[in-house]
């Protein structure tokens, strides 16, 4: 890689964009991805900035790794974004993946949502290192973003393994410096060294049950996987991007990510080994630094992997004794490294109880005219992951089950298989989550003779991640009008028996079309149209207003989660009324006021 | 006495532009020769979360993108409940640049959680730090929404605090909102920096 200081520019980057342009000078030729929070931007970087990069939104975090897999075997660069539970979802791929003979360089760029700070979950994706014995790398800023993506590729082709780039929710979305080369030219990078890559079942059943042997039909299969992971770790003591500080001999940390900075402002006495490469771990660099201080700690963020590997090497380390994790902490801060380490440190509290900020959909969302059928007629639902799951949070209280994207159908179906069809258990599920998985629980629930109601919201978009498409949106990559899904050929095709479509905001008539569905003793999908208020910024009608000599406080328009309902205080009198800057006008409210007060 | 830098939080709830206001800040303190970290905490859900940005500019390059509580100079905010989130944080002789508006907690309009009993605004005014508190109803024109645009007007009353050219921070402004907008936001901030003068005249 040329970085030939006379073209260095400085730019601001967040972590998304830095490594979306260590993912172009590192010559990658196939994107492909899912959408989650806090990575979904390094694909819209990739695609916005840089289009001799193919990118795609797969239909799935499985898929895209298979499409990156297929790719790097052509011998080509490719990486699969996606946040950590997508990695759950592309498990079974990685695995098949891991230990094999890699062509072009294989490289997975997961978001790990730590502290749950706009997420959903307190996963670590450092645990498929573990467990699929493959290098993990983290940066702890942009800089190092873009270079570690540089640096993941090269091991991935040298040590012949896929590689995971970790990054969080805090590199994501910190910006800071980034030096580039502007005058970089783009150039794909090609490499096709093995003529065959199978998974570990096969590569290894060939290798041990023919040992000896050297018929190139069996050498050609065999790939010394663990071999290449100890010849990493032993050259990793060397890698610049460990870097070991001896400074103080009293405390000393290992760390790798944001904390490291942490660390740095906080015990800038301390000794620091902070790692690039946090799997394998350099063993000699760790020793090295045990040696020098009389206390060793390890300050991470997500779980106590690293803690863990080195406790492994016989190395005592302090962890997460002094760091407890979830629920006492979300996540490192300054402050809590302070606190623990730092004698003397003050803690300053926050207020006591300012009122928490409860998550709300937008005014106007097509998700809350069925939220609010639902709970109108106590009908028992569960929802998907999707925007919609807001109905299910204490404000709102309309679906009593809800798991993981995709889900909804397969556990109505469950629940109903259960119970019997006497309680028709609905599922509601986004357009995404359909396309994503939902359509194999689907297609589960007809073969299996399942009677169960699917409503499935379809906004043309993923719109929890930000307005992405999906295979049935209008827009996209690589869309063509002539390769657009259809939900409702589909589901035909799949053998539903009754598929309505109904316009979200015709109130009447999808209350109607819903109850029709759920007493129907057949299976059945509703199909709720109206594209995402906020992604295509649909046009406002008058926001409506609450007459305030009708009102009468009974607050049931308030229970259908709209954020434009306010209940504002005024010298301890309380008015009902309705944000005007915020208002669609949609009229869902007034459905719900027995006193006509709701007018437009 | 130089300016060595500056920790400072720009608080409010989504779709206030809090992160835009971040990003022009960025672009006026990178001009300046400074180095500068942003870190943006979106709070949960879609909508009516809160949002903060921890944003560090230095003479030195900046560690940790977190500020830590106490470290605090500056608190911007365009939400008077995120204001009250963020009062611990600041140093003693950090100042507070509240707005009056408030978008009451989804927890307070259905019941789940009892608001505070006091007017917010009052106990902002009540810290130990000194305090800018601004009323957009006050502020209200009609060549620009307030209420959209307080972001702005915010930016346009910090660089009259702090003795900034105005010229270059339009000019920033100018370069970065989307041409339809550039008129109102310029009215906004303009706005904002005179409220600031006579604001500062007074105190
Ligand atoms: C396995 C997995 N991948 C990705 C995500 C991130 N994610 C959360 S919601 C969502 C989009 C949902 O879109 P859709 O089903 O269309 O519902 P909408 O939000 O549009 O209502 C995504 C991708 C996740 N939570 N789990
Ligand atoms: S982003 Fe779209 S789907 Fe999500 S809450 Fe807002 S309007 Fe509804
Ligand atoms: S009409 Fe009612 S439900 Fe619809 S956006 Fe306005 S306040 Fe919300």
């Amino acid at each position: 890689m040329k970085t030939g200081n006379e073209f260095a520019a400085m730019k601001m980057m967040n972590g998304n964009e830095a490594v979306a342009r260590g993912a172009f000078e590192a010559g990658v030729k196939i994107a492909s991805g899912f959408p989650g929070t806090p990575s979904t931007e390094v694909m819209d970087y990739t695609n916005l900035k840089y289009p001799d990069i193919y990118c795609e939104w797969s239909t799935n975090e499985k898929v895209a790794l298979e499409v990156a897999i297929g790719a790097s075997f052509a011998g080509y660069r490719s990486m699969a974004i996606m946040k950590t539970v997508g990695l759950h979802v592309a498990a079974d791929a990685l695995g098949g993946a891991a230990g094999s003979q890699i062509n072009g360089g294989l490289v997975l760029v997961v978001g790990d949502d730590v502290g749950r700070i706009a997420g959903d979950d307190y996963n670590d994706c450092r645990h498929y290192g573990n467990m699929f014995n493959i290098p993990v790398l983290e940066p702890s800023d942009s800089q190092e973003a873009k270079d570690l993506m540089v640096k993941a590729f090269e091991i991935s082709e040298e040590y012949s393994t896929p590689v995971i780039l970790k990054i969080t929710s805090v590199t994501c979305k910190t910006t800071s410096r980034v030096v580039i080369d502007e005058e970089y030219n783009f150039q794909v990078r090609h490499r096709e060294k093995y003529p065959v890559s199978f998974s570990k079942v096969i590569m290894t059943t060939i290798m041990t049950k023919a040992k000896g042997s050297e018929h190139p039909k069996l050498t050609k299969c065999f790939n010394n996987f663990t071999a290449h992971m100890k010849r990493l770790a032993d050259d990793s003591n060397n890698f610049a991007i460990n870097k070991l500080e001896l400074n103080g001999t009293k405390i000393g940390i290992i760390t790798a990510g944001t904390p490291y900075y942490y660390v740095k402002e906080v015990l800038p006495e301390a000794s620091v080994l902070k790692l690039g490469l946090v799997m394998p771990l350099p063993e000699k660099q760790i020793r090295e630094l045990a040696e020098h201080v009389d206390k060793l700690y390890v300050i991470e963020d997500g779980h106590d992997i690293i803690e863990k590997n080195i406790k492994d090497l016989g190395v005592s380390v302090i962890g997460k004794e002094l760091f407890p994790r979830f629920p006492d902490m979300m996540r490192f801060t300054p402050d809590i490294i302070e606190e623990k380490l730092v004698p003397g440190a003050v803690k300053r509290t926050p207020m006591k109880d300012v009122p928490f900020r409860l998550p709300v959909s937008c005014a106007g969302c097509s998700h809350l005219f069925v939220s609010r059928i639902l709970k109108k007629h106590k009908i028992k639902a569960a929802a998907d992951v999707t925007c919609g799951l807001i109905g299910c949070f204490p404000h709102m209280e309309s679906y009593s089950l809800q798991k993981c994207m995709g889900s909804s159908i397969a556990l109505a179906h469950g629940y109903n298989k259960a119970k019997g069809q006497d309680e028709n258990f609905v599922a509601m599920i986004g357009d995404g989550g359909f396309w994503a998985t939902g359509i194999n629980g689907l297609m589960n629930l007809i073969f299996n003779n399942g009677q169960s109601t699917v409503i499935i919201v379809d906004n043309s978009c993923l719109a929890m991640t930000g307005g992405q498409h999906v295979a049935s949106s209008e827009f996209g990559f690589n869309y063509k009008p002539e390769n657009k899904l259809d939900i409702a050929k589909v589901c035909e095709a799949i053998g539903v028996s009754d598929i309505v479509s109904v316009d979200a905001y015709e109130f009447d008539n999808l209350e109607e079309s819903i109850l029709n569905s759920v007493n129907a003793k057949t299976n059945s999908v509703v199909i709720v149209k109206k594209p995402c208020v906020t992604k295509f910024k649909l046009p406002k009608a008058t926001p409506s207003y609450i007459d305030q000599d009708k009102c009468t406080k009974c607050r049931k328009c308030v229970g259908i989660g709209c954020l434009a309902i306010e209940s504002k205080t005024n010298d301890g009198l309380v008015d009902i009324v309705i944000n005007q800057d915020i208002c669609t006008g949609c009229g869902l409210c007034s459905t719900t006021c027995k006193f006509e007060a709701i007018k437009s | 006495m130089q300016d060595t830098g500056k920790n400072i939080i720009i608080a409010g709830v989504g779709g206030q532009g809090i992160l835009l206001f971040s990003n022009l800040l960025g672009k006026f303190y990178m001009k300046l020769g400074y180095e500068l970290k942003t870190s943006d905490v979106i709070g949960l859900g879609q909508r009516g979360g809160g949002v903060e940005s921890h944003f560090r500019y230095s003479n030195k390059p900046v560690l940790s993108p977190f500020i830590k509580a106490g470290d605090v100079d500056y608190v911007i905010s365009f939400e008077q409940t995120e204001t009250l989130r963020h009062l611990h944080c600041l140093k003693k002789e950090g100042v507070v640049f509240s707005s009056t508006y408030e978008l009451t907690s989804s927890s307070v309009n259905t019941r789940l959680q009892k608001d505070l009993p006091e007017s917010k605004t009052d106990i902002i005014k009540r810290s130990e730090n000194k305090t800018f508190i601004i009323d957009p109803e006050e502020n209200k024109s009609s060549e620009f929404n307030i209420n959209k645009m307080m972001n702005i007007f915010m930016l346009g009353y910090y660089a009259e605090f702090r003795g900034y050219s105005h010229d270059e921070m339009i000019q920033i402004v100018k370069e970065s909102v989307p041409a339809k907008f550039v008129e109102g936001n310029i009215k906004a901030y303009e706005k904002g920096s005179a409220i600031a003068r006579a604001e500062l005249v007074v105190s």
